[in-house]
């Protein structure tokens, strides 16, 4: 008896399990298949019209902005008058820009998502693998914005991005030290170096971060080397060229300066930093981040250039990166969010941008801007940006820059260049393998 | 009429009352003739299911399947309504075998003629029997969702092909079986990099634990001494490393070791000519990371030992003097034993705290420096590794299948701590 009870209540809960199961599941997706596909015919819709009339104006569009509050300000102030000239609201919430990735995940399928958020450029593959963003469509003001900028937004052939902000490292230097004419090739550079290298007194004729790919990729792109083959703005991340011949003349170079004593091995942001300020550093290599640090602490001596000529008469290609400003794949509002971030990024909106925030805008026009031509240091920056490639976007990147690092770390103890780099470039492929793709 | 009424529920059928409360929780019951309790067990049967069909049946669809179409089904969040539909089905299975078991007992009791608890007596009787039981539910039910549901969940992603390139919403994710366990014992950079990163892991966990057990009890030992003055002052001094935040220490420590420009090498060693490559030598490294970890571990070894020895007995060392013992023999049979066993568990889980010690690895070096043809870095432990791969590779699978691992190991030494440590034992009566 009591096993048959068993066996009774053991198939009843089977049958319960399975007859339930599927049957109300299929009810379910086909009726969200169905709302899908309606939302999807609208928006194809939506997006084929995009040239003629404007959908109806939607009440308010919601932004997610990086929470630095000289950026914020800056965007606030250019809601306003958009909310002027228009009557949309802008409602602008402030944000860490890597926790707006998790966030938009979870939030955009629920509906609370953004219309509109925030993201250096180099995590737009990742975005796109995962579906949270939408291409952009630029129209006519593609052309405004710097050639990098729209290199660095486009992926897979469509634009996802409307650039906001161009960022690239150059050369700041001491003219206490070095004297009012900025060092302009390597050999000015070696120069300084043996002539003002003390390391006993912590002096030093040139700092940077040698075991951070990031800074030293210049030397590896300016002889020829790359990290992904570019075609067309589609990289193909089976073609690795931090390992040919270009690459490893630019390690090679890297390395003299370990050999010759010139850089310390340990090197850190802090200590660099540190040094430079103090005075005891003729130029290093840094970001426009550091500039009014570095401002308040030497004053009219701070100095800032292009980064130095290689031998071979080709500027060192630093990597740029851009902030963006992108479309959620959830808006529902997409022509309105579109219209609205070309506006913060008009030529007047921008250089207001610049005024508030003090980050370099992406346009062309800004370049010849008096407030930024006329600023020795800033202009350095905008001319490096000119001559530096933007990192690439494809999410294969994220598995180049521990091997990289780890390489250079390797380069600086003196291994041989060419083993290093062909093992680095082995793991980077190893890491893409194993890392699903 | 008492022996009529006796016949007739002799014929009171147990078989009966289960089939009929499997059919329909109360049913048994009712047949049982206690309609109050059946009318609430139906109501609440009915209740369930009307609230919580469609939820359980999503559920468990979702955690099979984890979705069919991109966009529309989100895998994670099928993955954990999943958990939570099985959770709760398990939760009212428990409450129907409960069901069953009640109906049959009292149609037994029926069948028999004895006499059958009312409801307000029965009510009574768990009051008086259960009332530890109904304080302690609300806890656990938080704990079924504060831990074990993101435990389940954590779980659950070691066996999908969740990475980078395969995430949600543009994707579906798919359950592939043991395959992230199998390519990281099998395929050779994930192997490598495992083996040697889980061999230092141990290493760094006996040598570190033991190292500050070890000097926080022969400090403990000489502060307890009777010829020692200052007392209060000494405790204190020894009790400061523990007082700052370990994060700030180690920062300054990581500056302290730098070999070019932290002051270990430059005033310290540099007057006798060493350069000791702290930072960029893994071996090196690994030197500098345990003496760190003795420096910030021992104060707290050292004050749960000085407690210990004030409470051993004087009398067991007079008896020892009397008998001739030596200072070691007093050590070795009197205060070691007595030392260890009161605080046993709780050395026990500096092990497993090491183990997982990921803030000192992490802030000293980044895990660095780097090792050629390897996944990690010199001195990665497994957490610090997990880490990498979550936050630097968005290898979420790869991670989870690892943390799964650590956490095997962990639970190891906390059921040991519980099962097998003599303190606990004379108390509960595990």
């Amino acid at each position: 008896m009591k096993k048959l009870s068993l066996i009774f209540f053991a198939l009843l809960l089977i049958g319960l399990l399975a007859a339930c199961g599927p049957q109300r599941s299929e009810e379910g997706t086909n009726n969200e298949n169905d709302a899908n596909t309606a939302d999807d015919s609208a928006n194809t819709a939506d997006s084929g019209n995009e040239e003629g009339a404007m959908p109806d104006k939607p009440e308010k569009l919601t932004v997610w902005m990086n929470d630095q509050e000289s950026q914020l300000n800056a965007i606030e102030a250019t809601a306003k008058q958009y909310t002027e000239e228009t009557g949309i609201e802008i409602e602008i919430k402030g944000m860490a820009m890597l926790d707006m990735v998790e966030k938009l995940d979870l939030d955009g399928p629920s509906g609370n998502g953004p219309d509109i958020f925030y993201q250096p450029h180099d995590r737009i593959g990742d975005l796109v693998v995962r579906g949270l963003a939408d291409p952009i469509n630029l129209g006519d003001a593609a052309d405004q914005y710097t050639d990098t900028a729209i290199n660095a937004v486009t992926y897979d052939e469509e634009i996802w991005g409307v650039p906001n902000v161009v960022e690239t490292y150059a050369l700041y230097y001491n003219k206490d030290i070095v004297g009012d004419e900025a060092p302009a090739t390597m050999e000015d550079i070696n120069a300084i170096m043996s002539e003002y290298t003390n390391k006993s007194n912590d002096e030093y004729g040139f700092l940077a971060e040698a075991n951070n790919f990031y800074y030293m990729y210049p030397y590896f792109a300016g002889n020829g080397g790359y990290v992904f083959a570019n075609e067309n703005g589609v990289y193909d991340p089976q073609d690795i060229g931090l390992a040919n011949e270009g690459s490893v003349k630019g390690a090679e170079l890297i390395q003299s300066w370990f050999n010759d004593g010139y850089l310390p091995k340990e090197i850190t942001a802090d200590i660099q930093n540190g040094l430079f300020k103090d005075g005891k550093v003729a130029t290093i290599i840094n970001g426009p981040w550091m500039m009014k640090e570095y401002e308040e602490a030497l004053g009219d001596s701070l100095g800032a250039a292009p980064l130095p000529l290689l031998d071979n008469g080709e500027n060192p290609k630093s990597f740029v990166g851009v902030k963006t400003y992108m479309l959620s794949y959830y808006s529902e509002n997409k022509e309105w969010a579109t219209d609205f971030m070309k506006y913060l990024t008009n030529s007047e909106q921008a250089m207001n941008y610049f005024k508030t925030a003090g980050e370099m805008p992406a346009r062309k026009d800004a370049l010849d801007d008096p407030a930024i031509a006329d600023d020795q240091l800033v202009s350095a920056f905008a001319e490096q940006a000119t001559y530096g490639e933007p990192m690439p976007s494809i999410p294969q990147m994220q598995q180049v820059w521990d091997p990289m690092n780890a390489a250079l770390q390797f380069i600086a103890k003196g291994d041989n260049v060419e083993d290093v780099l062909t093992e680095a470039v082995g793991t980077i492929k190893d890491n893409i393998a194993a890392s699903g793709q | 009429m008492n022996k009529n009424e006796r016949k007739k529920t002799q014929q009171h059928n147990p078989t009966l009352a289960i089939v009929l409360s499997i059919l329909f929780a109360g049913l048994g019951q009712s047949y049982n003739r206690r309609f109050i309790k059946g009318t609430i067990l139906i109501i609440v049967e009915a209740a369930f299911l009307i609230t919580m069909y469609d939820f359980i049946n999503i559920g468990l669809w979702g955690i099979v399947t984890l979705g069919t179409i991109p966009r529309v089904d989100h895998s994670i969040i099928l993955l954990i309504q999943g958990i939570i539909a099985v959770l709760v089905l398990a939760f009212a299975i428990g409450l129907y075998i409960f069901n069953i078991i009640d109906a049959k007992r009292d149609a037994e009791k029926l069948r028999d003629g004895e006499k059958i608890p009312t409801l307000m007596d029965s009510m009574k009787n768990t009051y008086d029997k259960g009332f530890p039981y109904m304080l302690v539910i609300p806890g656990l039910f938080m704990l079924v969702f504060v831990v074990i549901l993101p435990l389940l969940f954590m779980v659950s992603l070691a066996f999908t092909d969740y990475n980078l390139y395969n995430s949600p919403p543009r994707n579906l994710l798919n359950w592939v079986g043991f395959e992230n366990f199998t390519k990281l014992l099998e395929s050779g950079i994930w192997k490598d990099t495992f083996f040697s990163v889980f061999t230092w892991t141990i290493v760094w966990t006996v040598v570190a634990t033991t190292l500050q057990i070890a000097l926080g009890l022969l400090l403990a030992l000489l502060v307890n001494d009777k010829r020692i003055k200052f007392k209060r002052t000494i405790r204190t001094v020894l009790i400061l490393p523990w007082a700052v935040p370990a994060f700030v220490s180690i920062l300054i420590f990581s500056a302290l070791f730098n070999s070019e420009f932290g002051a270990i090498n430059r005033d310290i060693l540099g007057p006798i000519g060493l350069a000791v490559p702290w930072m960029s030598d893994p071996f090196w490294a690994k030197m500098a990371l345990i003496l760190i970890q003795t420096w910030l571990g021992f104060p707290f070894v050292f004050a749960l030992f000085t407690g210990v020895l004030q409470s051993i007995p004087g009398d067991m060392y007079e008896a020892a003097d009397i008998d001739g013992a030596s200072r070691f023999q007093k050590f070795k049979n009197i205060t070691f034993p007595f030392v260890l066993f009161a605080t046993a568990p709780l050395l026990i889980m500096q092990y497993a705290g090491n183990f997982n010690n990921f803030n000192i690895i992490y802030l000293f070096n980044e895990g660095g420096p780097a090792v050629r043809g390897q996944n990690a870095g010199g001195t990665d432990i497994l957490i610090s590794w997990v880490y990498k791969l979550t936050f630097d590779t968005n290898n979420y699978n790869m991670a989870a299948a690892i943390t799964i691992i650590m956490g095997v190991i962990v639970s190891a030494f906390a059921f040991y701590q519980f099962r097998k440590t003599a303190s606990f034992k004379e108390e509960g009566n595990l």
